[in-house]
């Protein structure tokens, strides 16, 4: 390879050994997730199981959430177009992010910390650390691909076919290489690695969001989506093998995007401009609060506009609805019978999941904090009459704050459109819209509050809310699929609120969760107060 | 004289290692005070224990005779810090942060802010992502000197900076010196020290050394003597406390510790004197002696 290039096979070995334990946990832990439900699954086929799933997974919000699949009828419907169905478009989102900041985190964020500085200095083409990066997670992904295959096939279930696995196993690794392409040309173009990281989620968050409306209203659209050439190969139904031809076009057309755009740059800089700043701050800066927002404003735009998108793209849905149940009788019939409106019933569950989100916010306002600590911001700040409690308490206060805003953009962008798509017919106003998203807000006070503990008494544990975010969402998202027993699905702190409007306010419950999460946030507080800072 | 800073017997453990094992000093109003000691022997993190940054083990530590934990707001209310390493909110600009800093220090004078971005050549409409880490220390020194305070706390303060920039500052401390303002100067920058302090404070590995002012310390020192005299310069060194001794014809070059001086100078006056040079210990020698242990 030429000069540029020069030497990236060292870089990669080097980088495979350093991390090989995350690549090993990577590999093992996406791969059994992703094919290690089979037995779960069988489970769930026996007796009229398959036959009621089918008609279950009809109902557009199940659509918006895991895609559509090709079966037109429950007899098509075999467990392995179950299995891919349910579980392809999720596994490959993981697999995306994953590679996304697998990228960035050896990219971008190396040149932050100065690192590759060091690395060019030696005999190392300029571009080699990149190359070496993208391969490294090019090698991962397939490795990943065979292990889900395999881990299929070990489960020798008839409807589970060689071909149907080795595709699930490709859209899974392709996913991931898509990702890490994205991931690569955004590091170019955004000025620093959390730019580059929170821009390349955004998108994909984006193209998953759209494909919900799509896959509800045209399916055909969602072939434009680069997310939908990851889930639409339908494995084990129709093995279409050509959405994965046309990813590996599109990520070749990236990679090359991506290091043209490298090599045109310095190092350290993006596309981006940089203006020039003020001389004297302005008024607004001038406080713990001025300061605090100043440095999150770009996180809460962006997720408050994500939020509004999010609710928009599931809002558009209300519209089709109607149509749908039409042309389904046993769903009609199944809603007739429970009593409440398919309209109602999307309301219940799709505002789980969007508050579910919406928690993401201020559980990343509440980390900052450590991260301005860990970045040695702090130091001078704590020197002046700043207290502990101020900086906690604001920080803990716009967290609080862009929750709720949260909560309304997504109320908001749901009622709103859901309203505009449906008009007069629509049973529900904006109140019910506002009544099923606030009814949640406790949830997000209790995220809040946890990460607020690891703050002051662990912050090294504050990501471990993130973890704990994604199993409750994760158990919320296949709760709705899979027959969880009771004790297991309360784990998550969602499911202890009756969703609105299916189900009738609980005001035990709200004031229940709100206080403890107020008694969270008080003990994070002590911690905090008394702990040794970094600075 | 009032004590402004006061540490005794102060112990600081991270995990199973002994960061400080016995700091005891003090800070007096108006004194200048260098704090030296080798990498890792626990200059930050004494200074961090001053600010309520971080809490002590044990012993105890007051400014202005207020605890640093407890009373740490009425403190931080008549002092300025800088560390050596002044990280900055890359999307702010310089100016910007000088001002949150001065706000939140509870205001410091405008004009002199302006005066010292102007003697420091800083661009204060730069975003601080772009400044070098010598601007981004400018930041932070421009901050600290154009706050009023009683009590100026610089932890390596001059790291990144240019010679020229670095003589700025001495005179800035200077002038506060002037003005009857305490200041602890943590430094690896001798000269500076030297310069500035009042009183040098050696630690090392948790501990207290040596305290005093240079004068003091390079009594515990030798110097350097350069002799010539007209009779053999040979016998000088069978005297008590010469070292290195090294003769040329009737010209000799030694250390000598400085308790026996004027046993030295006694014989040597019998000799006759031609030439008589000494040159006191540098902060330096003082220094590698007890880096070297
Ligand atoms: N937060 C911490 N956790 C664990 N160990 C620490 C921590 N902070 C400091 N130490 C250790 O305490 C000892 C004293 O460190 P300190 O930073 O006070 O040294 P220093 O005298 O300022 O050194 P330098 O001249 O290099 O700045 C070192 O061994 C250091 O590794
Ligand atoms: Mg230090």
């Amino acid at each position: 390879m030429n000069e540029k290039f020069a030497r990236w096979s060292t870089l990669f070995f080097l980088s495979l050994k350093r991390d090989w334990k995350k690549i090993v946990f990577w590999v093992l832990g996406l791969g059994l997730f992703s094919a290690g439900f089979v037995p779960a699954f069988e489970e769930i086929t026996k007796g009229q199981g398959l036959a009621a799933m089918f008609e279950t997974l009809q109902n557009p919000a199940m659509i918006a959430m895991v895609g559509p699949t090709p079966a037109q009828s429950a007899s098509e419907y075999t467990l392995g177009a179950m299995y891919s169905h349910e579980m392809l478009l999720f596994c490959a989102l993981c697999a995306m992010i994953i590679s996304v900041l697998h990228v960035v985190g050896h990219t971008r964020k190396e040149e932050d910390l100065g690192l590759t500085e060091l690395v060019r200095s030696f005999q190392i083409g300029r571009q080699a650390n990149s190359l070496a990066a993208m391969m490294q997670v090019l090698f991962i992904n397939i490795v990943l691909a065979l292990f889900v295959s395999g881990v299929l096939m070990s489960f020798g279930a008839d409807a589970i076919t060689v071909e149907g696995s080795l595709l699930f196993g490709a859209s899974v690794g392709i996913a991931g290489i898509l990702g890490g392409a994205i991931a690569l040309v955004l590091a170019q173009i955004m000025p620093a690695s959390s730019g580059a990281t929170g821009a390349s989620l955004g998108i994909i968050g984006l193209l998953y969001i759209i494909r919900a409306g799509t896959d509800v209203s045209n399916v055909d659209l969602s072939m434009i989506n680069p997310l939908g050439w990851t889930y639409l190969t339908y494995p084990f139904v129709e093995n279409n093998w050509v959405p994965l031809i046309i990813a590996l076009i599109f990520i070749i057309i990236m990679m090359i995007l991506a290091f043209t755009l490298e090599g045109a740059r310095d190092m350290g800089a993006g596309y981006l401009p940089e203006r020039e700043g003020r001389s004297h701050a302005k008024r607004s800066l001038l406080s713990v609060r001025g300061l605090f927002t100043k440095i999150n404003k770009g996180v809460i735009i962006s997720w408050l506009i994500a939020f509004v998108i999010m609710g928009a793209a599931y809002g558009s849905i209300y519209g089709d609805m109607q149509t749908f149940l039409s042309s389904n009788e046993m769903m009609q019939q199944m809603f007739t019978h429970a009593g409440i409106s398919i309209e109602e019933s999307f309301t219940g569950t799709i505002m789980m999941v969007m508050i579910g989100l919406v928690s993401i916010l201020p559980i990343v306002i509440v980390n900052k904090l450590f991260a301005e600590e860990s970045r040695m911001h702090l130091g001078q700040i704590i020197a002046t009459k700043v207290t502990r409690g101020q900086l906690y308490w604001t920080n803990i206060g716009l967290a609080i704050v862009a929750g709720v805003v949260g909560i309304v953009v997504s109320v908001i962008g749901l009622g709103g459109t859901a309203i505009a798509s449906v008009g007069d017919k629509l049973t529900m106003g904006m109140a019910d819209f506002f009544a099923a998203g606030f009814n949640f807000l406790p949830s997000v006070l209790f995220f809040t509050g946890l990460a607020a503990l690891a703050l002051g008494w662990a912050p090294k544990l504050g990501k471990l809310v993130y973890v704990y975010l994604t199993y409750s969402f994760l158990l919320n998202y296949f709760g709705n699929i899979l027959d969880l027993p009771e004790w297991f699905s309360k784990t998550a702190i969602q499911s202890w609120i009756p969703p609105m409007p299916i189900e009738e306010f609980d005001a035990f419950i709200f004031i229940t969760i709100t206080v403890i999460s107020i008694v969270l946030l008080i003990i994070g507080y002590l911690g905090y107060k008394r702990r040794d800072l970094l600075a | 004289m009032s004590e402004i800073v006061t540490i005794q017997g102060l112990q600081k453990n991270f995990g199973k290692l002994q960061a400080l094992r016995d700091v005891n000093f003090t800070v007096n109003a108006g004194e200048v005070v260098g704090f030296i000691g080798p990498n890792g022997s626990g200059k930050s993190t004494t200074i961090r224990i001053l600010l309520g940054i971080i809490k002590r083990d044990a012993g105890q530590a007051k400014i202005f005779g207020k605890d640093v934990w407890k009373d740490s707001l009425e403190i931080h209310k008549r002092i300025s810090y800088v560390p050596g390493d002044v990280t900055l909110w890359g999307s702010l600009t310089g100016g910007e942060i000088i001002d949150l800093f001065l706000k939140l220090h509870g205001g410091g004078d405008k004009k002199k802010r302006d005066y010292l971005i102007k003697r420091f050549e800083l661009d204060p409409k730069k975003k601080a992502k772009g400044y070098s880490k010598g601007n981004r220390q400018k930041v932070g020194l421009i901050a600290a000197l154009s706050a009023d305070s009683d009590l100026y706390i610089f932890d390596e303060p001059t790291s990144g900076l240019d010679p020229l920039m670095e003589a700025i500052f001495q005179e800035e401390v200077e002038k506060l010196k002037n003005a009857g303002k305490s200041i602890l100067l943590s430094s690896h920058i001798l000269s500076e020290v030297e310069r500035l302090a009042d009183k040098v404070v050696i630690i090392r590995q948790g501990e207290i050394v040596e305290t005093g002012t240079l004068d003091e310390l390079r009594h515990l020192t030798r110097s350097t003597v350069t002799l010539a005299t007209e009779g053999d310069v040979t016998e000088i060194a069978a005297i008590d406390g010469v070292f290195d001794f090294q003769q040329k014809d009737n010209e000799a070059t030694f250390s000598v510790d400085n308790q026996y001086l004027n046993d030295i100078l006694a014989r040597a006056s019998k000799l006759g004197v031609k030439k008589f040079e000494s040159v006191p210990p540098t902060l330096e020698d003082l220094f590698m002696r007890h880096y070297e242990g």
